[in-house]
């Protein structure tokens, strides 16, 4: 109960600050479709000035758009580091907010500490809820409006199999989401800072990016286990790609799956749990 | 007399200071008690271990018989330590709305009614961020009130307030000791507030207990008689060391069964004696008399 009423509390505390939220969970989505839109339409404009001085004949038809293909699509590309960095805007004030305005004192003295820090993150996991599905919304209203300006019908093929690959996805991007965020709350809690809440994930997520480029050289193959526990950007990817099928997913090791799982599952419990273990003997009443 | 704080041989060291020194005391359950104190006597640090912020170095702290910082203890505490603040970008009925429910609680917060108690009704919808330091005062006494707590501890709750709103704030203080039963712990430096609002105090010098006891007690113990005489100087000629001119007068520092010996002995002297009264010694000599001793030697 005590636990319900700390998720209830930030989650609450964290819908009524709209900057952190706009920013947050808003901003990428509706640019990303109104940039999709703009772009659609533009191309739309240069394609409609060369089709009109084609002879009928050799006019393409206009196809089909399949939505429940586009909704897979979307689910594949989730994850991807614009969604990161904003939402870190809002874990970041959600993590490092009672630091920056002094108002532990407030709250600890009626909830256990581990309650406490469990309800920031239970808050950060809804808000990374929220912050996929308006992406997928945004990408299913962005096909739509390609639909719509290219003159396509509309078909919506969402099989069993479909299904399962987009709740797959779903659910694989959903933890690599948070696995990132958890990065803030370590840094918030260890340098009771704001500031080190945004960049400190940033900057240890651009380093992972780069020297996982670099890993081929060291002879460390994608799937291997020192890719999977150090980048849990490659765990993400070799996932994915097990979900999707297809090339990478053939040229993967034996096991590299297993050893995706124990790459997210370590970079995801071991910040949570360092900063609980901080947190438990933090001296709260300095903040 | 039973006690709602215990506390025995409580330390608290901060590297090589010792904000708290072996420090014993035991507050009743019930009434108002005041802890006084020059900056840096331990009295924020006394609070922070009462409401389970900060573990002691040493010493034993109970609170409503359980250790300090139990959640169970500290469920049934209210508090507001030094000048609260809040998410800036929130209202104050947001504040305590998200406070109510960090606590567990919903409807029965009654944060409406705890922002008219401290006066804060017309600024319920305003953003804090625009709050003055005693808004914000007022606003932390409603949070640590709206739990309904059994003990409250508040440190310097008047600090920013104007006349009007100390005066309320004391009204509102005495009704929750003796309308609601609450047991109010505060911390002031408003030692004319403190005498007024305040049944017992303990007063703190650099760690350590300096005095404790009734108000009453404590400045009854400081009385002295107010003599306006003629000549001044033949007075002080009698009393010697126990005498001192102050406004006019001479502040005998007599026993009372030595009033009417050294009345007689004036008279005999020629002294035209205008006024004799007994003059009670207020919180603040009481105050500076325990913790003036040490304070020359603070680094």
């Amino acid at each position: 109960m005590m636990l319900a009423d700390a998720i209830r509390a930030e989650t609450w505390r964290l819908l009524q600050n709209r900057t952190a939220l706009l920013w947050s969970i808003v901003f990428v989505p509706v640019v990303g479709l109104a940039a999709s839109i703009a772009g659609n339409l533009f191309i739309d404009d240069k394609i409609s000035a060369v089709r009109d001085r084609l002879p009928s004949q050799l006019r393409l038809e206009r196809g089909t758009l399949d939505l429940g293909q586009a909704l897979l699509e979307a689910a594949g590309n989730l994850a991807n580091p614009a969604l990161l960095a904003f939402l870190l805007i809002g874990a970041a004030s959600v993590f490092a907010g009672d630091y920056r305005w002094e108002t532990w004192r407030l709250i600890t003295a009626r909830n256990s500490r581990p309650n406490l820090i469990m309800g920031k993150a239970g808050a950060v996991k809804l808000m990374v809820l929220a912050g996929l599905l308006l992406m997928l919304a945004a990408a299913v209203i962005g096909a739509v409006a390609k639909g719509l300006i290219f003159g396509n019908s509309f078909v919506f093929h969402f099989g069993a199999e479909t299904a399962q690959s987009f709740g797959l996805m779903f659910l694989l991007a959903f933890v690599r989401v948070v696995q990132f965020l958890l990065l803030a709350l370590l840094a918030a809690t260890v340098t009771r800072s704001m500031l080190a809440a945004l960049f400190v994930p940033l900057v240890i997520g651009v380093a992972q990016a780069f020297l996982a480029k670099g890993a081929p050289l060291l002879g460390w193959r994608m799937g291997d286990w020192p890719t999977m526990l150090l980048f849990p950007g490659d765990a993400y990817e070799v996932l994915k790609a097990l979900i999707q099928g297809g090339m990478m997913a053939a040229v993967l090791p034996d096991g590299a799956g297993w050893r995706a799982v124990a790459g997210l599952a370590l970079w995801s419990f071991a910040p949570f749990f360092m900063a609980l273990w901080w947190f438990r003997r933090q001296d709260l009443s300095k903040e | 007399m039973t006690s709602v704080i215990e506390t025995s041989g409580l330390t608290k060291t901060y590297g090589a200071v010792r904000a708290l020194d072996g420090l014993s005391l035991s507050i009743p359950r019930g009434g108002v008690y005041g802890v006084l104190g020059p900056n840096g006597a331990g009295k924020s640090t006394l609070f922070r271990i009462l409401l389970g912020l900060i573990r002691p170095t040493a010493g034993e702290v109970q609170v409503m018989g359980q250790p300090a910082g139990d959640p169970a203890v500290t469920r049934r505490m209210g508090s507001m330590i030094e000048t609260p603040r809040y998410p800036p970008y929130l209202t104050a009925r947001q504040a305590l709305r998200w406070l109510a429910l960090a606590h567990g609680m919903g409807a029965e917060a009654e944060t409406d009614r705890w922002l008219a108690r401290v006066g804060l009704t017309e600024a319920a919808d305003r953003k804090v961020r625009g709050f003055s330091v005693g808004m914000m005062q007022r606003l932390g006494v409603a949070a640590a009130l709206m739990t309904r707590p059994d003990l409250v501890i508040l440190d310097e709750p008047t600090s920013g307030m104007d006349p009007p709103g100390i005066q309320e704030m004391r009204s509102l203080i005495r009704s929750l000791a003796d309308d609601d039963g609450v047991t109010v712990v505060l911390a002031s430096h408003q030692l004319l507030e403190v005498q007024r609002v305040c049944d017992r105090v303990a007063i703190l010098n650099r760690g350590k207990l300096a005095a404790e006891g009734k108000v009453s007690d404590l400045t009854a113990s400081g009385e002295r008689l107010r003599l306006s005489a003629t000549p001044l100087a033949e007075v002080i000629a009698v009393l010697g060391e126990r005498g001192s001119v102050q406004d006019d007068a001479v502040m005998a520092s007599i026993p009372r069964a030595e009033a009417p010996a050294l009345l007689r002995a004036l008279i005999e002297q020629g002294v035209d004696i205008d006024e004799a009264r007994w003059v009670g010694a207020d919180l603040e000599s009481v105050f500076m008399t325990e913790t003036s001793s040490v304070e020359g030697d603070r680094p």
